[in-house]
């Protein structure tokens, strides 16, 4: 198992929240390396994938693997610290601490402190915008700003694997690109990328392989470009009632 | 009265500074503990008494240098409140907010129990061991002490400075404090960052108890409970979380009382703190310093009622455990054990009381034993001044209890959550306050001794069976009142409100008309029970109903299940009744409602008979 070539992977995963189940028998897996995009409308229990993985939310059964190793049940920090990091729905960055100490937040794991000081240099070369916002409370930037900040946050932490939940929401069509293109550039240095989005469009676009989930079940998976293509994906990511 | 001479003054200012100054210990630690965990610790005050009494025993027992003391105290108290953080908090992480709250209240009360037993109740001096000399300023003069307090105050905001700003805990409380999932999500372990918040907050809290312990050269079990409520009125001027507003806030209320003082003299000083208090939440519930008027947001909110399935009572079974309940002193004839049961009876109509407004409508009130000191004074006095029959002055004082303490707590009716509790506790205490400081018709400090005895039509009803009967007639009434006002679509409305008040609101629920009738009718019983302790102990003052019994009867009706009516008298029964009946326990009596209250919050939240 310590051999597998997915850095993460859910094993039929069954999630609830008091009475309502979430995810149905949940599998997926992220090939080390690789962009990986789940796709669902409101309420398909994207969000709640995001927090299983985190350890924020305990399935009711099954498994979450990173490299091959179990860490379901392990508690948020102690997944953090086994390399992935998060990129939160709607950035969830500290307000009211300025931009440089949001960024080193994510380096708050690590012990390296010469490192640290030089990963920060480099995070900022990727986001020159951000070196002029550096004393600035982080909640007074505009949103394209704020998520340059926890992607910036989510790098310090040197991570295997960064999970983002919906990257591109509520930012104009011109930051989309830029925050696309990232992305990209970031996994090309060698972070794998799981990330879920509602704009399939967005998503498809930078990713390798999706998955298509509707009310907790997967419904479709392959490589990006066929599910771009694909009929079906737009009943899927629309909502998709009279689909499943 | 100081007069206007400047010297005086700058005698006031100073020593409001010096006041301020330890208001601003305790304040800081409530601060960065809600910060980070949006909890009022009620626990605080009492960190701040054992404090002085890890103090007073360096000083007596050790003679240990004041150096050592206080290091001995901050290091003591650190530990207790990691203790406290690891009893009273994690285990609740998950339930709703109210519930910690309420187990601070519980841990508050043991700790104040544990150290009036081992220590007795009478005040220890604790003397200052610096050097006695003064240094004239203008016409005011500034002592050692003096210094001492202010040294420890702007030397303590300076390392909370540094260390919030330059360290990587500091760094972590901060995140955590702003966004507590995307702080673990950066790999902060938000049980650590906890554990060091309780640590500091409590060592500063305990070396404020010291350094007040010298300053006023007293310390007594009971010092941190008013103590800890300045804590918070000062974190709420400045606004909750907000460490400099903690600060400028406890300067604030130091000065304002110590002006205070010197126009309308010592007894008042509680009075303004509370009143700025109550002022505060009702027109700026962020504190000063904000800018938004708007209540909090929601994490703040939530009701303590677990849902659960009420236990079933069949009719016949309440008919039957009723006669046998009236029946009762033609079995027994122990007078002590009627009057023990009537006893428990009156507390059962304030249990009831309470279950509708903290239950139903879901507003958790802390300040239930004002509507009983309202009622109590309410009917002594018109039975004694005004020569009413106490048959007419009872519920006169049932009417004027629930008009005066519906409008007192009036500006609460907007709040929610934890705000609802430290409202109404407020009000409590400017009730006992106003009683204490309005002679010409309270008798203030003396109390009101001679109250009438229970009668009817000129009879005197004097002899146990009466003094029993009479509370269970009360409870009967008002229990009947109440089942059939949750019965009905008023009581659907009421809890509509506590599940959900902006969704009431959206269907068009007039909030305040309805918190208002609750109130009304709380009000009613609440001094109707007030009123026939009147007349049963037949001697009341200030104390009589303080804050402990709002306490006593939160305790009751979580015990019987919160709205539970029968869960309400089945609560005061067991808790009043049944440690009065075992006479060795009652030196404990207070230390078991504390024990009770958290154990039923940590494993029984629905109560013995669960919520409705």
């Amino acid at each position: 198992m310590s051999t597998d070539d997915a850095i993460l992977r859910l094993d039929r995963i069954n999630t609830q929240y008091g009475a309502v189940q979430v995810h149905f028998d949940l599998s997926l897996a992220v090939p080390r390396g690789s962009i990986v995009c789940l796709l669902g409308g409101n309420a398909s229990g994207k969000s709640t994938t995001m927090k299983v993985i985190l350890g924020l939310v305990a399935p009711r059964s099954g498994r979450v693997l990173l490299g091959g190793e179990p860490v379901t049940g392990l508690p948020t920090p102690k997944i953090v610290r086994r390399g992935v990091a998060s990129v939160p729905e709607s950035r969830r960055l500290f307000g009211a601490m300025t931009v440089r100490e949001n960024v080193l937040m994510g380096a708050y794991t690590r012990g390296d402190r010469g490192a640290v000081r030089e990963d920060y240099e480099r995070v900022l070369d990727l986001f020159p915008r951000l070196r002029e916002r550096e004393r600035q409370h982080a909640g007074t930037l505009s949103g394209g700003e704020q998520q340059m900040v926890a992607m910036a946050r989510a790098l310090m932490a040197r991570p295997r694997l960064i999970v983002m939940d919906e990257p591109t929401m509520g930012l104009s069509p011109r930051h989309v690109d830029a925050v696309l293109d990232l992305i990209a550039t970031i996994n090309r240095q060698g972070v794998s990328i799981f990330m879920v989005e509602q704009n399939a469009a967005h998503a498809l676009s930078i990713a390798h392989h999706g998955y298509v989930l509707q009310t907790g079940r997967i419904v479709l998976s392959g490589g990006a470009r066929d599910l771009l293509h694909d009929p079906q994906i737009r009943d899927a990511y629309l909502g998709g009632a009279r689909a499943a | 009265m100081g007069g206007l001479l400047s010297g005086a003054w700058i005698d006031h200012t100073v020593n409001g500074l010096i006041v301020g100054n330890i208001y601003a210990l305790l304040a800081v630690g409530l601060a960065l503990i809600f910060g980070v965990s949006h909890l009022i610790n009620f626990a605080h005050g009492s960190v701040y008494m054992v404090g002085a009494y890890i103090g007073w025993a360096c000083f007596r027992l050790l003679d240990a240098p004041l150096p050592v003391t206080l290091l001995a105290v901050a290091g003591g108290c650190a530990l207790l409140g990691v203790a406290i953080e690891r009893i009273g908090l994690r285990p609740l992480a998950g339930s709703a907010r109210i519930a910690p709250l309420l187990a601070t209240i519980g841990i508050g009360l043991v700790l104040d129990q544990l150290a009036q037993l081992a220590f007795t109740p009478d005040p220890r001096a604790l003397p200052s061991p610096l050097p006695d000399w003064r240094i004239q300023i203008g016409g005011g003069t500034i002592g050692a002490l003096d210094l001492l307090i202010a040294g420890v105050g702007v030397g303590s905001a300076a390392l909370l400075y540094g260390f919030l700003r330059f360290t990587k805990l500091g760094w972590a409380v901060r995140a955590t404090a702003l966004d507590r999932d995307a702080a673990q999500q950066c790999g902060v372990d938000v049980n650590a960052v906890n554990r060091a918040v309780y640590a500091i907050a409590s060592a500063l809290g305990g070396v404020s108890g010291l350094l007040v312990g010298m300053y006023y050269n007293a310390i007594d079990p009971y010092m941190g409970f008013q103590a800890g409520l300045k804590g918070i009125v000062a974190q709420l001027i400045g606004g909750m979380g907000n460490v400099p507003g903690a600060i400028a806030g406890s300067l604030l209320l130091g000065l304002t009382e110590s002006y205070g003082i010197a126009l309308f003299g010592t007894s008042y000083r509680n009075l303004f703190a509370f009143v700025v208090m109550v002022l505060v939440l009702a027109l700026r519930p962020n504190g000063l310093f904000s800018r938004a008027r708007q209540t909090p947001p929601e994490p703040l909110t939530g009701t303590f009622v677990a849902p659960s399935r009420p236990v079933r009572i069949p009719g016949w079974l309440l008919w039957a455990l009723g006669i046998a309940a009236a029946a009762l002193p033609l079995a027994v004839q122990n007078a002590y054990v009627l009057q023990t049961l009537g006893n428990a009876w009156l507390y059962a109509v304030l249990a009831l009381s309470l279950t509708l407004v903290a239950g139903t409508v879901g507003q958790i009130s802390l300040g239930h034993a004002g509507l009983l000191a309202i009622g109590g004074y309410a009917s002594a006095l018109l039975a004694l001044d005004a020569k009413l029959p106490v048959a007419l002055a009872v519920p006169a004082a049932g009417v004027v209890t629930a008009v005066l303490g519906t409008l007192l707590v009036s500006p609460a009716f907007r709040l929610r959550g934890h705000y609802v509790s430290v409202a109404t506790l407020g009000i409590g205490e400017i009730v006992a306050l106003v009683i204490l400081n309005w002679e010409s018709v309270t008798r203030g400090p003396i109390g009101v001794v001679g109250i009438p005895p229970l009668s009817a039509f000129g009879t005197p009803l004097l002899s146990a069976p009466w003094v029993y009967w009479i509370p269970l007639a009360a409870v009967a009434l008002v229990a009947q009142v109440q089942a059939r006002l949750l019965g009905s679509h008023l009581g659907r409305t009421l809890r509509a409100i506590r599940e959900d008040e902006v969704a009431a609101r959206a269907y068009g629920v007039g909030l305040d008309r309805y918190k208002g009738l609750a109130f009304g009718v709380a009000g009613f019983a609440a001094g109707i029970a007030g009123a026939l302790m009147a007349h049963v102990y037949s001697y009341i003052n200030h104390e009589t109903f303080h804050a402990p019994i709002s306490v006593l009867a939160l305790t009751m009706v979580i015990l019987g299940g919160l709205g539970n009516v029968a869960g309400a008298i089945l609560g005061a029964v067991a808790l009043v009744g049944l440690p009065e009946l075992f006479r060795a326990a009652a030196e404990y009596r207070m230390l078991i409602y504390g024990v009770t209250l958290l154990l039923l919050i940590r494993f029984r939240p629905q109560g013995l008979l669960g919520t409705v």
